[in-house]
């Protein structure tokens, strides 16, 4: 009795052992940016209550110091104000509508890991599973504004709650990369969508 | 004077008041874990209260945790030694051998908790239509990704699990000459902008501008911890540089020693498989009329090069794929029906419940055959009589 309990010991602690070692695995390229490619995920709902949250302001690298004559502008729709950003973010949008939403400005260095990874990161924050290039550009919206080509996304999450992001990505001549994201429940969100648009057309450098 | 201590115990811990005590306990343990999962989610207040085998409860002002309640645990524990030394009592005669094997059954049932909960692996596995997939992923573990990404064909992943990162220290990767130094584990933290003024312990990668502030860990099924480390790679004598990896950065940073290129990533922990699923189709029927979901399925190709296998099964709700010592069940889906979310679980115990299940209802079937027989005996004779 005693050499079976000692074995069943050994054996757990053999096994706690094993999960804390460092494993190898040698496993065929995966394409970044496929399903399955190395990123943050939320973890999936129980059927039926797949919701997903709206990302917050931690999800992306440290923004660059826009000089004042790269630095993005806009127009601000009726009833929005505007506060300077906090974090990492360059600015924070108040909209006139209740609810539980957010609208913010991002300022990212080069290309920021590049289109692909960072909307991929987007979906990934509603709970959505990543696309690959060919999907990226099926969803993909291209506008053209005063500040250069602006390519639009708009996600929905599965669920009973939904989750919706609106999000704008365009590269400014300093080599920064700016993302402009509405997020939040999907109703609020379909309610400030159209000022949003309004203010993504109104973007510009000087 | 210890001898009638000790049988003085024996007789307290097979009591039928104990029995009641521990019962008692462990329905306001339930009613304590369903209100905590409120706060820390299903999987939390599940640790915390039932796989635990004391409670513990951190009081604002204290600098550490104090015990409030035995957990489900330690109640399963003592309940079971009160089953046993009930089933010990049982006299080994014909008469009492259902009864026997009524508590042997619930011994049984007991023991696949406990197995369950110090053993079960809880993953998933997301797959779209068509794409093949050969790991699974845990919902909360992190580890730091160190992939070796030369090879155009193959990835080398070496995977350090968070539980060593949090150790710190000097990590040896195994097969390369490289060494990780975790300089600080974060199993949860904020990232921000770095203050003009401020220094960052990172000198590589996006590291150096970023502020990296611990935040509690949190356990609820909607929210994620974003676990991130500051590593140093060492090989060959010569420091990499400090390196932020953290779930919050989406895109992988990288360096090259020696012409071997490796990538670090902070992600969900990863258990690659010796076979591969393929998703063939996924069906996500309705109630005619209605939103009402009627049924989700996923078909998916087995690929087993292993043991030469390669099959299509389908896997339904209540229908799970038990293989290779894994069960999995149809969990999730997503992107307009064409992504399928397995949860799969990993109990070595996973057959205990049946054996006590079978044992419980032959135990009863014998014990009201025996009952009965007594019975017609009875009747039997008081007519003769």
């Amino acid at each position: 009795m005693r050499t079976l309990l000692a074995g069943v010991g050994l054996g757990l602690l053999a096994l706690g052992c094993q999960r804390d070692q460092v494993a190898h695995y040698r496993v065929p390229r995966e394409n970044q940016g496929a399903p399955g490619s190395p990123r943050p995920t939320a973890p999936p709902q129980p059927m039926g209550e797949r919701t997903g949250m709206p990302g917050g302001a931690s999800d992306v690298p440290p923004p660059p110091t826009p000089s004042a004559k790269a630095a993005l502008k806009w127009s601000l729709p009726k009833g929005w104000s505007e506060t300077p950003g906090e974090g990492m973010r360059f600015a924070t949008f108040k909209a006139p509508y209740g609810g539980k939403f957010e609208a913010t400005v991002v300022v990212l260095p080069g290309p920021a890991g590049g289109e692909l990874a960072n909307v991929n990161r987007w979906r990934g924050q509603i709970g959505l599973p990543p696309l690959d290039e060919p999907g990226l550009a099926k969803s993909r919206t291209a506008l053209k504004t005063r500040a250069g080509a602006l390519n639009i996304y708009d996600f929905t999450s599965e669920g009973k709650v939904k989750s919706r992001m609106v999000a704008g990505y365009i590269s400014t001549p300093d080599g920064n990369t700016w993302f402009l994201k509405l997020t939040g429940d999907a109703g609020p969100v379909t309610k400030a969508k159209s000022d949003f648009t309004h203010l993504l057309e109104s973007l510009h450098l000087d | 004077m210890i001898k009638p201590l000790a049988l003085q115990t024996w007789k307290f811990l097979k009591s039928i008041q104990f029995t009641i005590v521990l019962l008692a306990l462990l329905m306001a343990l339930v009613l304590l874990c369903t209100l905590a999962q409120v706060e820390m989610g299903t999987a939390g207040a599940v640790n915390a209260y039932m796989r635990s085998f004391i409670v513990w409860r951190q009081f604002t002002g204290l600098p550490f945790p104090l015990p409030v309640f035995p957990g489900a645990a330690l109640v399963g524990l003592f309940l079971t030694i009160n089953l046993v030394a009930k089933t010990l009592d049982i006299p080994r005669t014909l008469a009492k051998s259902g009864l026997l094997l009524v508590h042997v059954g619930l011994v049984v049932l007991f023991a696949g908790e406990f197995v369950a909960g110090m053993m079960q692996v809880d993953t998933n596995m997301s797959i779209e239509v068509g794409q093949t997939v050969n790991y699974v992923q845990s919902y909360k573990n992190f580890e730091l990704a160190v992939i070796d990404v030369t090879d155009p064909t193959w990835d080398e992943v070496y995977s350090i699990p968070d539980t060593a990162l949090s150790r710190g220290g000097a990590i040896a990767i195994p097969g390369t000459p490289l060494t990780v130094n975790v300089k600080k584990y974060f199993a949860n933290a904020e990232l921000s902008n770095l203050p003009a003024g401020q220094t960052s312990p990172a000198t590589a990668g996006i590291g150096p501008g970023v502020l990296v502030v611990e935040q509690p860990t949190v356990t609820a099924e909607s929210e994620m911890n974003q676990a991130s480390a500051f590593v140093e790679p060492t090989a060959g004598g010569r420091s990499y540089g400090v390196w932020l990896a953290s779930a919050a950065i989406g895109a992988p940073q990288a360096f090259t020693h020696e012409g071997h290129t490796y990538q670090l990533a902070m992600r969900l922990r990863r258990f690659y498989l010796p076979y591969a699923f393929t998703l063939k189709q996924f069906r996500h029927d309705v109630y005619p009329g209605t939103d009402i979901p009627k049924n989700f399925s996923s078909l998916v190709q087995v690929v087993n090069p292993s043991q030469k296998e390669n099959r299509e099964v389908l896997i339904y709700m209540n229908q799970p794929l038990r293989y290779e010592g894994k069960t999995f069940y149809q969990a999730s889906f997503g992107k307009n029906d064409t992504l399928s979310v397995l949860s799969v679980v990993e109990n070595p115990g996973w057959l205990l419940p049946y054996v006590s299940c079978v044992l419980v209802s032959i135990g009863l079937l014998v014990h009201f055959a025996i009952v009965l027989r007594r019975s017609l005996k009875r009747r039997q004779d008081k007519k003769e009589a």
